[in-house]
């Protein structure tokens, strides 16, 4: 019997292992012919600057953190130097992630009160959708007037889109609280909103909540590199700065950084993710 | 756990309950539905009650009712002569669905009524441990409910009920989503839970078998509009046999006045 379930277990394990290499193995075929097309394509592209090869941009990319640069970011002091290609994502760190957590914190709770209030959903909602369609990067001219396009300018560029992802994360998931969980708490005794938002409402709109702010770390990157490309410093500045000079395959080094920094923030947190919702 | 069948002295006792001329009507946008309708029973101190009547007939209103989660629109409804406005620790309840915060481990969610600061239970998590170990779970207190089968859900959603020690004990349905077997279990389980601890139940059900099984007294409910159309009181002693002829004779005397067809077995 025991042995039965050995072997089942063995053979369920080789079937996974199966599925799991067919898998990869498309995956790496897929990336494997974009590479291929990419590079006749580059090949065949006439004057030849227009697009870099795959090796010229995987070059470019080395050169990034062969090369030093001097950080000019506030807090970290004058002297600070790092490889160009990080000293670069410091720099749009540097408005990233106050834009982000900022837009995140007032998004939520905005969002878990509005859910909650009728009220106060009656008082907002005709503004929330008047102000909602508008793109975030559209505030740019406010950004550039009011703070200068630097960091605080490209930092409320992405506050504004952190904002409207995250609100709408929470007062879904507030909205989506089910009914029999609030009578629940009530009967053991939570008889306040403030009790009720904190016991009940908020671990309940946790999932949403999480997929919300997962979802606004991949859109504040667009809104980012949108912010830098009108001048403040940081990786988006340097891929148009790289192109200005003609550089294209630097500028595609740059656009290959983005998206790693991305992939590593969105593997980090839906492990944090996976962690904080084990009971779902 | 031993099934206790001395017979608790329920008809001694003075009035825990008193439920005066409540009528309830929803407003269900075209039409309003008249949920209840000048009903009016009382319930003694340490007694179970068990409320059956077809689907509509307001016996899950009434129960929220009681529980303060619906305000009457006529009538009130006194527990120990203090008329009920709102929710509170002394009536606990059990949802049909369990209502359960999955968020929660088993021991989160018993201990989710201990943590008020209205509580004042002494040594919380002595008392949880107490509660894990009458309801039968233990070594599954660290399980969130997603891994718990319907029958351990109820078990966990009766423990969070009666952790708070409430004097009154609401169950909607309880029962109604568990196979027949466990349902058997889980009777006998609460009518010892009931013995340890001195509550007034009030038990809604539509199975009329279940009713007989359990109850001190059987309250009858109509429906359109919903209001109650008999009460007796069943004496039979515990443990109580559904295969007994005078059990059999209970049930086939409600099915008939629920103009249910009697079925045979």
């Amino acid at each position: 019997m025991s042995h039965q379930t050995e072997s089942s277990r063995k053979n369920r394990s080789k079937i996974w292992y199966a599925a799991d290499l067919r898998r990869y193995s498309r995956g790496i075929g897929g990336l494997a012919a974009f590479f291929a097309v990419w590079w006749v394509g580059a090949l065949l592209t006439q004057p030849s600057y227009l697009l870099p090869t795959p090796g010229e941009s995987a070059q470019a990319f080395v050169e990034l953190f062969a090369t030093s640069t001097a950080v000019s970011a506030p807090f970290l002091g004058p002297g600070l130097v790092l490889p160009t290609g990080f000293a670069h994502l410091v720099e749009t760190l540097y408005h990233y992630v106050p834009g982000l957590l900022l837009g995140a914190v007032c998004g939520i709770g905005l969002g878990l009160t509005m859910g909650w209030s009728g009220r106060l959903d009656d008082w907002l909602q005709p503004l929330i959708r008047l102000l909602r369609p508008i793109p975030p990067l559209a505030w740019i001219v406010f950004a550039i007037v009011w703070f200068g396009i630097h960091h605080t300018g490209a930092a409320f560029i992405v506050f504004i889109g952190a904002f409207w992802i995250n609100f709408y994360g929470a007062y879904g998931g507030v909205e989506g609280v089910d009914s029999e969980l609030t009578d629940a708490a009530s009967t053991l005794g939570v008889d306040r909103d403030l009790s009720m938002l904190k016991l009940v409402a908020l671990p309940s709109a946790a999932p949403q909540i999480l997929t919300g702010f997962r979802t606004s770390i991949g859109r504040c990157w667009m809104i980012v590199v949108g912010a830098e490309l009108f001048g403040a410093p940081g990786v988006g500045y340097e891929i148009i700065n790289a192109s200005n000079n003609l550089a294209m395959a630097t500028s595609v080094a740059y656009m290959l950084l983005i998206s790693l920094a991305f992939l590593c923030m969105d593997v980090g947190f839906r492990l944090l993710e996976r962690r904080a919702l084990a009971w779902r | 756990m031993a099934i206790i069948d001395s017979q608790p002295p329920a008809a001694t006792r003075g009035k825990k309950i008193d439920i005066q001329e409540l009528s309830l009507v929803y407003d269900g946008g075209e039409e309003a539905v008249q949920a209840l309708s000048g009903v009016s029973l009382s319930v003694e101190e340490g007694s179970f009650t068990c409320i059956v009547g077809p689907s509509g007939c307001g016996k899950t209103t009434l129960l929220r009712t009681i529980a303060g989660l619906e305000s009457p629109d006529a009538g009130r409804i006194l527990v120990n002569s203090e008329p009920i406005t709102e929710p509170g620790l002394d009536r606990g309840m059990v949802f049909q669905e369990y209502a359960l915060f999955p968020w929660r481990t088993v021991r989160g969610n018993i201990r989710f009524g201990l943590e008020r600061p209205d509580c004042g239970c002494a040594d919380c998590e002595s008392r949880v441990d107490e509660l894990v170990d009458l309801v039968g779970l233990d070594g599954f207190e660290d399980h969130y409910p997603k891994a718990l089968s319907g029958g351990m859900k109820q078990r966990v959603g009766i423990a969070r009920a009666i952790a708070p020690d409430p004097e009154i004990l609401l169950m909607d349905e309880p029962f109604g989503s568990v196979d027949a077997r466990t349902r058997d279990r889980l009777h006998a389980e609460l009518l010892d839970i009931w013995a340890a601890t001195d509550q007034t139940i009030v038990f809604v059900t539509h199975d009329i078998d279940e009713a007989v099984r359990l109850a001190d007294k059987i309250v009858v409910m109509e429906a359109d509009p919903g209001r109650v159309q008999s009460t007796r009181t069943v004496s039979l002693p515990r443990p109580r046999n559904r295969t007994d002829t005078a059990f059999v004779e209970v049930v086939a005397d409600i099915r008939a006045e629920l103009g249910e067809p009697v079925e045979t077995r």
